[in-house]
């Protein structure tokens, strides 16, 4: 039995979960290659026109491997965490891939609430019983599962004097083809990255009650509380968040922060198929040289008494 | 206290009566129009969705005119709904405009105590007894449901009248009399009247005019402004419309979710694409698609604004529901952008291709 997983969307927080269910079944792993042009262009080819830039990649890696599997892995997550919900396009997610890519295997449909064991063992039930019967050897495999998962972390923390937050969905900030490989960028021009797993919780948290209603994003929760704490701690110097065009979370997210931080630097990239390389070459460059002159000369004021990357500058 | 609520089709026309019965003070923003649609998408963030920027229009209209508080449902499925009360705070904030929300959201979300809390907080407005609050209550209600019944029956008959043109002037008609009378008890009558004249409206149903489901988003669907009155012109066109997603059929999902007795027809047929709520409406917009092709619906046509997240998993959906049902769906993506002309002529086409469709399957036949 041949069980493909897509490297695409959230792969990068709970590949080890499926991979080492899957083996612990005897299956053998068929992943797609990381994403690429190739992979890029399969996608945008067989996805509604409408989706996301991660949605369609997804569509690319799930079509690039289609043929070379007997299962393919469509983790329809519905939750992470209990009440708080991640996108609709995640919770209907084996619907687009079945009915966008003619010609697939039997997909997984089963729904995933990532926070409840018993809700995580049935879609192992569910999933498993393509490859086995066996309470047992399913049982077994998902132990293993969870430990693997619970031991893998992800996040980058590498504080310099000038360091930014490198906010973003963990598909759009992990995904080096998709964002233009913006990390090593910002390593080479000796900036320092935080991103969202290094925020400290606590603070994240008070942050998120001050809002008037409790959100129900994860992504959201995440994204504003970490910003919003590492802001507030004064850890870091400016925020660089990336995006997806049509992305219906971070058109609400993007500007929460903006309403916390006021003048705090944020530049914002968005991406899409039709991003070009130099565009966001040149506007990263902006960015960090308007960053050091106000970190190293200005004492971190800006220079006309407003910063030209907070709120007057949408994009 | 003066309240203003955002629009949403003819639910403005309900509220009147509802405030005019309970004699709370409030303003009816004016019908959305490109002034709000303007302001509206000035100050939202670009990429959030249509409705979102018409109600930012609303509000600010509602204020100028001496709103300070504003009247909203919430939800709390994963879709931005939820999400807009929030930002919509935090925008007039920053216009510096002084209102209070008062959201009247899912019990999941704010618990039972808070939702009577806040029910309270508009109530305590009115002089009139708790009976007295009850019955108007229920006047609004039964005023959202006749006017429901009203369009709806005036949308599909528009395909079968005798004389052409007579739903629609009596729709007219009903709309503008009802919203200039200040007296609920009366304006109740008028709307009972109108549902007799258009259930007496001399029909012909040996005629075949060409049926159309309208599915897709609610708001886009139900807010004429934001479709660019696309009922309107299909009746104008003598198509028979049939749309199930109304005010009142979103009050009684609203409250039959609680006991999981929501639309289970509609549920049901859309089991086999979509067997999830994914947020939004994209389950009942595949369910309608569904029972349309069962119902003998030549054809559908679904509505959304730009970037609506789970109307974009519907449209993903929906070609392969066209391809085994056999029944052509057109997808209209709206947003501020949308120019008119292009926008015709698509429709046109598409009913021009229903009907031509039909000859082709009576001629096989
Ligand atoms: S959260 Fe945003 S980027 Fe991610 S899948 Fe949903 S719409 Fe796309
Ligand atoms: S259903 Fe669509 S239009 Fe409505 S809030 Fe959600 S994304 Fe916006």
């Amino acid at each position: 039995m041949r069980v493909g997983i897509p490297k695409g969307l959230l792969y990068c927080k709970y590949h080890p979960f499926f991979e080492t269910f899957f083996r612990g079944l005897g299956a053998e792993i068929v992943n797609s290659e990381d994403t690429s042009k190739n992979i890029l262009n399969m996608g945008v080819k067989v996805c509604v026109d409408e989706a996301c830039l991660p949605v369609k990649i997804y569509h690319g890696h799930a079509a690039s491997i289609k043929d070379r599997c007997d299962l393919l892995v469509v983790p329809r997550i519905m939750q992470v965490h209990r009440n708080e919900y991640i996108c609709p396009k995640f919770c209907g997610l084996p619907e687009m891939i079945v009915h966008s890519i003619p010609g697939m295997p039997p997909v997984t449909s089963a729904p995933l609430y990532m926070h409840s064991k018993k809700s995580l063992f049935q879609w192992c039930v569910s999933s498993g019983s393509a490859i086995t019967r066996s309470r047992s050897r399913i049982r077994h495999a998902f132990e293993l599962a969870l430990k693997a998962q619970n031991s893998h972390k992800t996040g980058i923390m590498d504080q310099k004097d000038i360091t930014v937050m490198l906010a973003g969905h963990p598909y759009i900030v992990y995904d080096a083809f998709l964002n233009m490989d913006i990390v090593n960028k910002l390593k080479a021009k000796g900036i320092g990255i935080l991103t969202e797993e290094f925020a400290p919780c606590a603070a994240s948290e008070s942050q998120v009650k001050k809002l008037l209603k409790k959100p129900f994003w994860t992504f959201q929760r995440n994204l504003f509380g970490a910003s919003a704490a590492l802001y507030e701690q004064k850890k870091i110097h400016g925020i660089i968040y990336l995006s997806s065009f049509a992305c219906g979370i971070d058109s609400v997210v993007i500007d929460l922060i903006r309403f916390h931080t006021g003048d705090f630097p944020m530049l914002v990239i968005k991406f899409d198929e039709h991003t070009g390389e130099a565009g966001v070459d040149t506007r990263l460059e902006a960015f960090t040289d308007m960053l050091e002159r106000r970190v190293l000369n200005e004492d971190n004021r800006p220079t006309y008494g407003q910063c030209l990357y907070s709120r007057q500058n949408p994009v | 206290m003066k309240i203003t609520v955002p629009h949403m089709g003819n639910v403005y026309i309900a509220v009147k009566i509802l405030f005019d019965g309970l004699g709370i003070d409030y303003v009816i923003p004016p019908l959305n129009n490109k002034e709000a649609l303007y302001l509206g998408s000035k100050y939202s963030p670009d990429e959030i969705c249509l409705p979102f920027k018409l109600m930012i229009g609303n509000y600010i209209a509602g204020i100028k005119n001496g709103a300070d508080t504003i009247l909203l449902v919430g939800s709390c499925g994963p879709c931005r709904f939820g999400e807009y009360p929030e930002l919509q705070h935090k925008i007039l904030e920053h216009l510096k405009y002084n209102v209070e929300f008062i959201v009247i959201d899912a019990v999941k979300s704010i618990g039972l105590r808070e939702l009577f809390n806040r029910i309270r907080i508009v109530g305590s407005e009115s002089r009139k007894t708790l009976p007295g609050k009850i019955n108007s209550v229920i006047r609004a209600y039964n005023a959202m449901c006749i006017l429901d019944d009203i369009e709806s029956q005036a949308h599909f008959k528009a395909g079968y009248e005798k004389e052409r043109g007579e739903c629609k002037k009596i729709l007219n008609f009903c709309k503008e009399e009802v919203l200039s009378c200040d007296n609920p008890d009366k304006a109740l009558k008028l709307l009972k009247d109108y549902q007799d004249r258009i259930r007496n409206v001399a029909v012909d149903y040996s005629k075949k005019p060409v049926k159309v489901a309208i599915i897709g988003e609610i708001y886009s669907v139900i807010e004429p402004f934001t479709n660019l009155f696309i009922e309107d012109i299909l009746m104008d066109m003598a198509v028979s419309t049939r749309r199930n997603l109304t005010p009142s059929w979103w009050l009684k999902d609203m409250l039959l979710k609680i006991i999981r007795l929501n639309s289970r027809e509609l549920l049901k047929a859309s089991d086999e694409f979509l067997p999830l709520c994914i947020g939004g409406h994209a389950r009942e917009c595949v369910g309608e698609a569904v029972l349309a092709s069962r119902e003998g619906f030549d054809g559908a046509i679904q509505i959304f604004p730009m970037g609506c997240m789970p109307e974009i998993v519907s449209k993903a959906i929906l070609p392969t529901i066209s391809r085994e049902k056999k029944l052509p769906v057109l997808s209209l993506i709206v947003d501020e952008m949308t120019g008119e002309a292009g926008y015709m002529t698509r429709i046109e086409a598409f009913i021009d291709l229903l009907e031509r469709r039909r000859e082709h399957v009576f001629a096989w036949n």
